[in-house]
C-alpha cells in the first residue's frame, strides 16, 4: 500500500487544519464566556457562596463573643446539642404547627382571592391593587400594626367585639399559648397571601379558555371546572407558593419577634426567633449557625418533597 | 461554523489616554495620600501622657495650636439632647478633646455595641450595664482603669454595691453614669377613696387592699407588672423577691432557689395566684414591658406599682403624669410584712480596651462619672437635677440643693432607707447572667399562663444556671 503524504492530500489537511481551528476557537469562546461571567462569579462567591460556606464553617467551632478565649473546634457538636436541646425542640415544633396552619390558610386565602380577582367584574384593577397593600408593609410595621389590634388595654380587636357586644371585657390575646400562636399566624398570613395572590393570577391567565369552553360542552359545573381543569394547571403555580410560603413560615421572625416576642413562654417562640436570640442576644455564633443551617435543612427537604409529589402533576407536556 | 461570540473591535477609550507608566505613579501617589492619615491613626495620634488629675487638666485648656483628639463616645439614647448639652460643657472646659457623641436605640444597645466590637469599629468610651458588664470584660472589650488620676478618691465616695458592679476580679473598670434601686409606689387618692389608710406592708395585705379596690370599682386590676419578654431585666420581679430576702445562689454560685430557699418560689406563686385567681394582677402583665406599665400607672389605671426609683421625679410632675401629686413611695411589701431590701443597679461608663485615646477617653469619663476640680462629683448630681437619675455617690444624699429637689416630689426619708439594703443581683457578674435572665423570662411566663407550675420554675431556673455555666466553661 502506497502512503500518501498528508501534503498530497490537500481535501484532508485542510479538514483537519478546520478542524484544529474550530476545536481551538470553540475552547477560545468558552474561556472567553468565563472571562465574561467573572465579575458576576466574583460577586456571587464573595456575597452568597463565602459567607454560606464561612456560617457553616463557624457552624462547627465552639465560638461566643462573650469568650472568645473557648474558641475551638468541635466538629458537629453544636448540632449534636441542639438537637438533644429542649428549646431547639420546642421552637421547632412550634414553628412546624405554625407553618402548617399559616401555609394552609395563605394557600385557601390567596387561591380564594385568585379566583375572585380573575373574574371580571367592575372596579377589579382597584380591588387587585388593594388585595396587593398588605405585602408593601415590612414585617417589623405589620407586627407592630397587629400588636396595635390585638392590645389588651386599647387593641382595636377588642374594640371592635366589645361595641358588638361579643365580649363583656377586653380580653388578653397575646397572653394566652393559643391565642398568642394563632394571633402570629394571622398576621404572618395577612402579610404573605398578596404575594401568593400574585403568582396564582398570573398561572390563571395562562389556562386557555377553550379548556373552559370545552368543559362547559360537556356540562362541567363550577366545581368540576375547577377540579379538572384550573387546579391542574395551577399545579406548578401552586407548588412554587407551597415551597416559598412553607420557607417563609420557617424564617419568619420579624412579624412574631415584634407581636409576642415568642412568649408568652415558648408558645410562639419560633426556630428563626430562636436562632436570632441565640446569635444576637446570647452572642453565640457557633450554635447560632447550627440553627440557621437546621433551618435551611429543613426547608431543604421539604422543598424537595413537594417536587418531587407535585412537579409531575402540572405537567402537561409529558 | 463561524464564531459564537463576536468580538468588539478595539475601540478609542472613553477616558483620557495615560500611559501605564503614567497610571501607575498616579495610582502610587493616591495611596501615599490615603496611607498618610491611616498611618497617623495607627501611631494613636492623641496619645498624651495621663495628667495628674483629670479634674484638674479640665480646666488646663491646651495651648493653643495643640492637636486635638477626637474621643468616639457610644450610649443607650435616654434623653440624647441632654448628653450633649453636657458634652458641650465638657468640651469648652477642654478644647484639646471633641467627642463624637453617638446615641444608639436602648433596646439595640447591646447587639450593636457587640456587633462594632466584633468588626472593630467600636467606640473609645461607652455606656455600660451591669447586666453584661461581666461579660464584655471576658470578651476582653473593656480595659481596666486602675492607676488612672483619681480613681481611688471617686470609689472611696461610692456606695459599696455601686463599686463592686463596677469591679471584676479585682479590678476596676467604671466609672458610674446613674444607680437607681426599684421602688415601690401608690396612688394615694385611690386608697384613701377605698378608706385604706396605710399602703401595704406584706404581699398579703397587698392582696386585701387590691380586692377592696377592685370591689369599690375603682381599678380594674390594682397591680400590673412588665412581663412581657425583654433584653432587660424584670426589675420588678428582683425588687419583690428581694424584699422578701430571697437568694437564688449560695455563695459558690450554685443555685438554691428550688431547695434551700423557697422565697422566689412563694413570691412568684403569689403573682400566680393574683393573675388567675383574685384578679389583683393584671394578666394583661405578660405583654407590657416597664414603660407601659409605668404609663398606665400614670394615666390612674392602676394603684400600685414597683418602677425605677428615679420615676418618682415622673409621676409626681404634672406635665408628665396625670396623677402628680398623688404617687407615694413606700417600702416594697414582703411575705412576711418586713422589707429585707430591693434590687440596685449600676449603669457605668467604661473604655474599650482597643482605645488610641486611652487619657483623653478617661478625661471624659471622669467628668461624666467622677469628680470635679472641687471634688463634686458634676455629673452625677446634675442627672439627678435634671430627671432625677440615682446617685452612687454617697454624699449627694445629704446635699442640701438634692433633699431641696426631693421634696418636690418624694419623701427623702423612705428615698433613702429603701436604698440602704438594695442588693445587686446574686449573678449580675456571671458572663452568663443575660442568657438565664432571658430563658427565666420565658419560664416565669409559662407558669402565669398555667402551662407548667412554680416548682417547675425554679427547677428550670437551676437547670439552666448550670447549664450556661457548663456552656460558658464555668
Amino acid at each position: 500500500m502506497r502512503i500518501v503524504p498528508y501534503a498530497a492530500r490537500p481535501g484532508l489537511v485542510t479538514s483537519y487544519l478546520r478542524q484544529l481551528r474550530q476545536r481551538s476557537l470553540t475552547l477560545s469562546d468558552n474561556l472567553f464566556a468565563y472571562v465574561l461571567n467573572l465579575p458576576a462569579l466574583v460577586v456571587v462567591l464573595a456575597l452568597i457562596a463565602y459567607p454560606i460556606g464561612y456560617s457553616f464553617w463557624l457552624s462547627l467551632h465552639r465560638y461566643n463573643l462573650k469568650r472568645p478565649d473557648l474558641y475551638r473546634f468541635v466538629g458537629i457538636e453544636n448540632y449534636r446539642e441542639i438537637l438533644t436541646d429542649r428549646v431547639f425542640l420546642n421552637s421547632l415544633k412550634v414553628s412546624v404547627i405554625f407553618s402548617l396552619l399559616s401555609v394552609s390558610l395563605i394557600l385557601v386565602l390567596s387561591l380564594t382571592f385568585a379566583l375572585l380577582l380573575n373574574e371580571t367584574f367592575l372596579g377589579r384593577g382597584v380591588m387587585r391593587s388593594l388585595v396587593l397593600l398588605p405585602w408593601a408593609i415590612p414585617g417589623v410595621v405589620n407586627g407592630m400594626m397587629w400588636s396595635w389590634i390585638f392590645n389588651a388595654k386599647i387593641g382595636a380587636l377588642n374594640g371592635l367585639l366589645y361595641s358588638l357586644g361579643l365580649i363583656d371585657a377586653y380580653r388578653q390575646w397575646l397572653s394566652s399559648p393559643t391565642s398568642a400562636l394563632l394571633a402570629a399566624v394571622f398576621a404572618h398570613v395577612w402579610n404573605m397571601v398578596p404575594f401568593s395572590v400574585i403568582i396564582l393570577l398570573a398561572g390563571l391567565a395562562s389556562i386557555p379558555g377553550e379548556l373552559y369552553d370545552a368543559a362547559r360542552v360537556d356540562r362541567c359545573g363550577v366545581f368540576q371546572r375547577f377540579m379538572h381543569v384550573t387546579l391542574p394547571w395551577l399545579m406548578h403555580p401552586l407548588l412554587i407558593v407551597l415551597i416559598l410560603q412553607t420557607m417563609n413560615a420557617f424564617r419568619t421572625f420579624d412579624t412574631i419577634y415584634v407581636l409576642t416576642g415568642g412568649g408568652p413562654g415558648e408558645a410562639t417562640n419560633v426556630i428563626a426567633l430562636q436562632t436570632v436570640r441565640t446569635v444576637l442576644d446570647f452572642t453565640d455564633f457557633g450554635q447560632g449557625n447550627a440553627y440557621a443551617y437546621v433551618i435551611m435543612l429543613i426547608t431543604l427537604i421539604i422543598s424537595i418533597v413537594y417536587v418531587r409529589l407535585l412537579y409531575k402533576r402540572g405537567s402537561f407536556e409529558t | 461554523m463561524g464564531e459564537r461570540y463576536t468580538r468588539l473591535p478595539k475601540s478609542e477609550p472613553l477616558m483620557l489616554q495615560t500611559s501605564r507608566r503614567q497610571f501607575l505613579k498616579l495610582g502610587l501617589a493616591g495611596l501615599g495620600i490615603m496611607t498618610v492619615p491611616l498611618l497617623a491613626a495607627c501611631q494613636g495620634k492623641g496619645e498624651q501622657p495621663a495628667p495628674a488629675s483629670p479634674a484638674a487638666s479640665a480646666q488646663t485648656p491646651a495651648a493653643s495650636g495643640a492637636e486635638v483628639v477626637t474621643v468616639r463616645f457610644e450610649g443607650w439614647n435616654y434623653e440624647p439632647a441632654l448628653v450633649e448639652q453636657n458634652l458641650k460643657r465638657f468640651m469648652e472646659l477642654n478644647p484639646d478633646i471633641k467627642v463624637e457623641y453617638t446615641p444608639i436605640e436602648g433596646s439595640q444597645y447591646r447587639q450593636k455595641i457587640v456587633a462594632e466590637f466584633t468588626a472593630g469599629t467600636q467606640p473609645d468610651a461607652l455606656y455600660v450595664r451591669d447586666d453584661y458588664f461581666a461579660g464584655w470584660v471576658t470578651a476582653g472589650y473593656l480595659q481596666d482603669i486602675e492607676g488612672m488620676p483619681g480613681l481611688d478618691e471617686a470609689y472611696g465616695r461610692i456606695y459599696d454595691f455601686n463599686a463592686a458592679a463596677m469591679t471584676y476580679e479585682g479590678k476596676r473598670y467604671g466609672l458610674p453614669y446613674y444607680a437607681d434601686i426599684v421602688a415601690f409606689a401608690y396612688n394615694a387618692e385611690l386608697l384613701e377613696k377605698a378608706g385604706i389608710k396605710e399602703p401595704p406592708k406584706s404581699l398579703e395585705e397587698l392582696e386585701e387592699q387590691g380586692k377592696k379596690l377592685k370591689s369599690a370599682g375603682l381599678v380594674q386590676y390594682p397591680i400590673a407588672f412588665g412581663f412581657k419578654l425583654t433584653n432587660d431585666f424584670w426589675y420588678d420581679w428582683w425588687g419583690l423577691i428581694y424584699a422578701s430576702g430571697a437568694r437564688l445562689f449560695n455563695d459558690k454560685m450554685e443555685p438554691i432557689m428550688h431547695t434551700e430557699n423557697t422565697v422566689a418560689r412563694d413570691v412568684l406563686a403569689w403573682i400566680e395566684r393574683g393573675m388567675n385567681e383574685t384578679g389583683i394582677v393584671d394578666p394583661a402583665s405578660i405583654e407590657l414591658d416597664g414603660g407601659k406599665v409605668r404609663d398606665a400607672f400614670l394615666a390612674g389605671q392602676y394603684a400600685y406599682i414597683l418602677f425605677q426609683r428615679y420615676e418618682m421625679a415622673r409621676a409626681n410632675n404634672p406635665e408628665q403624669s396625670q396623677i402628680a401629686g398623688k404617687v407615694k413611695m413606700a417600702l416594697v411589701p414582703s411575705l412576711d410584712g418586713e422589707n429585707k431590701g430591693t434590687v440596685g443597679w449600676t449603669r457605668m461608663y467604661c473604655l474599650s480596651k482597643t482605645t488610641q485615646v486611652k487619657d483623653a477617653a478617661y478625661r471624659l469619663i471622669y467628668y461624666l462619672g467622677g469628680l470635679d476640680e472641687s471634688g463634686v462629683p458634676y455629673t452625677a448630681k446634675w442627672w439627678f437635677m435634671q430627671r432625677g437619675l440615682g446617685f452612687a455617690y454617697k454624699e449627694l444624699a445629704q446635699d442640701s440643693e438634692i433633699r431641696a429637689k426631693l421634696q418636690t416630689f418624694v419623701d427623702p426619708d423612705i428615698y433613702s432607707r429603701q436604698a440602704e439594703n438594695a442588693r445587686a443581683r446574686e449573678n449580675v457578674q456571671e458572663p452568663w447572667y443575660s442568657e438565664w435572665e432571658s430563658e427565666n423570662q420565658k419560664l416565669m411566663q409559662q407558669a402565669l399562663t398555667r402551662q407548667i407550675s412554680v416548682d417547675d420554675v425554679m427547677k428550670g431556673m437551676a437547670e439552666n444556671a448550670e447549664r450556661f455555666k457548663k456552656q460558658y466553661g464555668a
